[in-house]
């Protein structure tokens, strides 16, 4: 008796435990933190926010006037570096319909 | 005659207390029970959109109902920082007509910036908003509705009317 007590014990647990994972794991959004490595160099990371990478997602930097300045992607490392560009602009990360957001070049770190 | 060897105190206190682990074991599911019907209901839209409706949106020639999902602060979501969640029906006659529902702060640059996907049936879907660093309580949130045949209509809705807590975490932070 005790002894199945003790395992629906454990089974409640890991059951419960199982609903917090899943309740817990609801959405991941994308991030994309560009930095200056160098005074001319821009290299930006990205991923989504349950530490999947981004290899082969598309970065482009586009001016205001809505010029595309390059059409890059991420490397295998979730990363990609270019020439920082003269003038405004912005980095377009864009992993898909809703997955896309833009980085303004005063968001530069 | 045999001695019987006396238990360890390890023993001794499982043997005491077994039992009352073991009434625990049951009693603590039954207490988060409603909570949990709670729950289950919400998700399953029997107890609204979300848990705070911010009431009807004209956008171009449709409408819908958008609603916080839950009534809490932006989550924080690690590196991509902080995101907020809201709900969105269609209105009835424009269901068929309406394929995607956008969210994002601020102005849309373009057709690929147009924020977060809404996703879920046309009466009840989700969406998880980001929220950019350099965003201020006064800054507006940008819907933007696509329809079947590729037209894009926009509504605005102020950070302050569309979820006053998220307002105030905002005004908070900037402090």
């Amino acid at each position: 008796m005790m002894r199945a007590l003790r395992a629906s014990g454990w089974i409640v647990a890991a059951v419960s435990a199982m609903a917090l994972s899943i309740s817990t794991a609801w959405a991941h959004p994308p991030f994309c933190i560009c930095k200056m490595i160098d005074a001319t160099t821009v290299r930006c990371e990205g991923g989504f926010a349950d530490g999947t990478g981004v290899p082969g997602v598309k970065l482009d930097v586009i001016r205001y006037d809505e010029s595309v300045v390059l059409e890059t992607k991420f490397s295998a490392d979730s990363t990609v570096s270019f020439k920082r560009p003269e003038g405004e602009f912005y980095i377009l990360f864009d992993a898909g319909p809703g997955q896309s957001f833009d980085v303004d070049y005063k968001d530069i770190r | 005659m045999v001695a019987l060897a006396s238990p360890s105190r390890g023993a001794s206190l499982w043997q005491r207390w077994r039992f009352h682990l073991s009434a625990l074991v049951v009693i603590v599911p039954i207490v988060f029970t409603p909570a949990f019907f709670h729950e289950n209901a919400f998700f399953d839209g029997k107890k609204g959109l979300g848990e705070r409706e911010v009431g009807a949106i004209a956008v171009g020639p449709w409408s819908v109902r958008l609603a916080e999902f839950k009534l809490k602060e932006p989550d924080a979501e690690g590196r991509a920082g902080y995101a907020k969640e809201f709900a969105l029906a269609l209105c009835p006659a424009c269901v068929d007509q309406v394929k995607a529902a956008y969210l994002r702060v601020g102005k849309p640059r373009n057709i690929r910036t147009m924020g977060a996907l809404f996703s879920g049936t046309p009466y009840r879907q989700t969406a998880e908003m980001r929220i950019p660093d350099r965003t201020t309580a006064d800054d507006e949130l940008w819907l933007t509705l696509e329809g079947w045949d590729g037209t894009l209509h926009q509504a605005t809705i102020p950070i302050r009317t569309a979820s006053p807590l998220m307002a105030a975490w905002l005004e908070k932070a900037k402090r």
